[in-house]
């Protein structure tokens, strides 16, 4: 792994390469990633969401990056990914909410879809888009602070 | 059909995502996709303002739940009004920003989560779905401010940002005050409510303080309009433009729904402080905003300050809190964000044709662009109230209702302001026409101007489609004025109803 | 007295934290202070939203806890604000890089001084 970024400048962050932080997260990866998963199915019944579940899941390529470099896991994960993430989850909601429209309901009236409990599963729908767009905003945000210089002058 | 309402918000977000969506393969549909929405959006909000102004409000509650327990969406003539105007804006300052503005597909991304935001706001019932959309305008607006260049663009935007944060804090924490009060956060609900505790109560008149402080941020009220100034001068014409046209036109929105759909005019003639802080507001941000932009150099921060100083007068009608009042505010809401959008634009492309930002660059324009002075001139007189422009109609409306609910002083300063607005808008019409051009400084050619970024000058970068939509800013302005009277009659049920 | 600022111990820090944050954003000159300021100043609102909630004695709003409920609403709307805030912070830190870049420096006077020199 690198010591120095590529451009020569100082380097501001220095990352050091540790084998006991990889080791531990490339053992724990796969249960944090699970627990995201876990709590964003079960907002309704016990503490939990989209929106937690969502940045536990980001928080496990925040860790990758900590652990392996973060230039290195910006090029694994892409430049599009983030940018997918968000947009399919929040297409996702919109779907949801449009369809029932379509079926002859109201906006987000679940009770309009025809399978039974419509209203429990339509909401988990619901959360897990709301993960999917939370967790590509965690990766993204934390690509483009981290790498210092900003892309396109934007803030995006 | 009243799911059009909600398709009011779904629509710019559906063309939100798909222009990201489409950034990633496809680097050049940010603008198709954008205007393509906005004509959507814009078809949206015409069948559901002509739907509005028939009677009695379009309500409609998402999820099929049913008010108060669900979030209820309220439209009315007033409601319907702005969220046309935010429609039209959107679709007017897209025609301008094919040439001028940034071409990245998140450009085109965050407007359209802007006009989503805005058009949220404007159709919502309930008080706190009001803060979401009230915060997803404020992410949105700092996001297209930063997209200017340079690193000035990013300090105007961090400004804008904590500055409206605490706005908008604050606007929460009178939420808060309102929701432990009474239990409910539904607008309707919360009127008579609010009433039953009592108007006396000094958790009501907590909440309306912070209510109203935390709007006057984001109508940039003096003294907390701070961040105006160099926000709009440091972001990109096209994004000046659609942020001084409508960010604070649907804040002022928001603050005439609340002080009259939440705390009735009951509230404000029973408890006197409220009526003075709004008075007090309107009346420091008119002399001191007319004040501040006789002084400034750059044209930019002089369009700024004019802003305060015109939403001070809209604050100062609703302090009045009449029929003719409300109208005039309603109506002047309207001209003041066709008007100032068009002076944005109209600035815009002076620069790039000329490279003329300061006031100094501004004289004998019009040998070097006639149109572009002329355009100027025209919409200066109009802010100014030259009849039959809808400036004139809007403060003709005020001063009468101020006359008619005997507020002297207010009068006195209304009619002050406008003589305040000649002094700014009068010295750069005087500059433009009556002066010579300095002898050609090469530094207006070669990029050293005040933001440390080259102005374009070269004439490609002036397209058909940025003259047409000033001169359609221009028509507008004078267009209007000659329908405002109609409109006010359209406009008297739900005055009407505001006022119950 | 004791007793009445006893009962009220947490509306009374929440406008400590808004005190301390309005400080941080007005008094430091750091951006990222600034920032860490509003922070603050945020969390102040939170905590007043959720001590408005609590009801002495009642238990979690499940249904399968019994009467009388903690007021589960102020939850979900501080949920959506915690959210707004994060968003909020992470686009000004995306500024701040930027600005940093740009001027080498994160104190505010020496930013106005660089500009003023320009």
């Amino acid at each position: 792994m690198s010591t120095e970024s590529p451009d020569g400048t100082s380097d501001r962050r220095p990352y050091v390469e540790s084998p006991i932080i990889m080791t531990t997260v490339r053992v724990i990866t796969p249960f944090v990633f699970t627990l995201g998963l876990f709590i964003m199915f079960h907002g309704a019944d016990s503490s939990g969401g989209g929106f937690q579940g969502g940045v536990i899941v980001g928080t496990v390529v925040l860790m990758l990056g900590i652990a392996f470099g973060v230039r290195v896991t910006r090029e694994w994960v892409g430049p599009q990914l983030p940018i997918a993430m968000i947009g399919l989850g929040v297409l996702a909601f919109l779907l949801v909410g449009v369809g029932s429209v379509l079926l002859g309901g109201g906006f987000l009236e679940y009770g309009v879809y025809g399978i039974e409990d419509a209203s429990k599963y339509g909401i988990e729908a619901v959360e897990l888009a709301i993960g999917l767009v939370v967790s590509g905003v965690v990766i993204g945000l934390f690509f483009i602070t981290a790498s210092g210089l900003g892309d396109e002058g934007g803030s995006q | 059909m009243s799911e059009l309402l909600v398709f009011l918000v779904v629509v710019p977000l559906f063309g939100s995502v798909t222009a990201l969506l489409a950034g990633l393969a496809w680097s050049r549909t940010g603008w198709p996709i954008a205007t393509l929405t906005a004509v959507t959006q814009l078809g949206v909000a015409a069948v559901v303002a002509g739907r509005a102004f028939r009677g009695t409000p379009l309500q409609y509650v998402p999820g099929g739940f049913t008010a108060p327990f669900g979030i209820q969406l309220v439209v009315d003539g007033l409601s319907a009004t702005i969220a046309l105007l935010v429609a039209v804006v959107a679709l007017g300052v897209l025609g301008y920003a094919r040439a001028a503005g940034p071409r990245s597909n998140a450009f085109y991304a965050t407007y359209l989560l802007l006009v989503a935001g805005l058009s949220g706001m404007s159709i919502t019932g309930d008080i706190f779905n009001m803060y979401v959309f009230l915060e997803i305008t404020g992410l949105a607006a700092y996001a297209l401010v930063a997209t200017g260049t340079g690193a000035r663009a990013a300090r105007a935007a961090l400004n804008y940002l904590i500055v409206g944060t605490v706005g908008a804090s604050l606007f929460l924490l009178g939420i808060g005050f309102a929701y432990v009060a009474t239990g409910t956060l539904n607008m309707a609900d919360l009127a008579t409510q609010l009433a039953a505790v009592g108007y006396g109560s000094p958790l009501v008149q907590a909440s309306f303080a912070l209510l109203v402080v935390g709007l006057f941020v984001k109508v940039a009220v003096f003294p907390v309009h701070t961040w105006q100034p160099t926000a709009y001068a440091g972001a990109p014409d096209s994004v000046s433009a659609f942020i001084s046209a409508l960010v604070s036109t649907v804040a002022a929105y928001a603050l005439i729904r609340i002080v009259f759909s939440v705390f009735t005019v009951e509230f404000l003639t029973t408890t006197a402080f409220a009526r003075q802080l709004l008075i007090v507001g309107a009346v420091v941000s008119i002399v001191l905003g007319s004040a501040f932009a006789v002084t400034q150099r750059e044209i930019k921060r002089t369009l700024a300050y004019s802003s305060v100083s015109q939403f001070g007068l809209i604050v100062g009608a609703v302090a009045v809190a009449n029929g003719t009042a409300l109208t005039g505010a309603v109506i002047h809401l309207v001209g003041h964000a066709v008007m100032k959008g068009g002076l944005f634009l109209t600035s815009g492309l002076v620069t790039n044709v000329t490279g003329a930002e300061t006031v100094d660059d501004y004289d004998g324009l019009v040998d070097r662009f006639p149109a572009g002075s002329v355009a100027f001139a025209v919409l200066a007189l109009a802010m100014i109230g030259v009849p039959p422009a809808i400036g004139f109609v809007g403060k003709w409306y005020v001063v009468l209702g101020a006359v008619e609910a005997e507020a002297w002083t207010l009068v006195v300063v209304l009619l002050a302001s406008t003589l305040l607005t000649l002094a700014y808008f009068a010295r750069l019409i005087e500059r433009m026409f009556f002066r010579d051009a300095a002898e050609p400084s090469p530094t207006t050619a070669d990029g050293l101007s005040a933001d440390g970024s080259g102005p374009a000058t070269d004439p490609t970068a002036v397209s058909l489609g940025m003259q047409v939509t000033v001169i359609v800013a221009v028509t507008l302005s004078v267009l209007l004025g000659v329908g405002a009277f109609e409109y006010g009659q359209l406009l008297q049920p739900t005055v009407e109803r505001l006022l119950t | 007295m004791i007793e009445f600022l006893a009962a009220r111990l947490y509306y009374l820090v929440s406008f400590l934290l808004l005190g301390v944050g309005t400080y941080m954003l007005i008094g430091s000159p750091n951006l990222v202070k600034k920032v860490i300021g509003m922070n603050v100043f945020q969390t102040g609102i939170f905590l007043f939203f959720i001590v408005a909630a609590f009801v002495d004695g009642a238990s979690a709003p499940l249904l399968t806890a019994e009467p009388p409920y903690v007021s589960p609403l102020p939850h979900v709307l501080i949920l959506t604000a915690i959210v707004v805030g994060v968003s909020l912070t992470a686009v000004a830190l995306g500024l701040i890089v930027r600005i940093y870049d740009e001027y080498g420096t994160l104190n505010e006077q020496s930013i106005q001084e660089l500009v003023a020199d320009e």
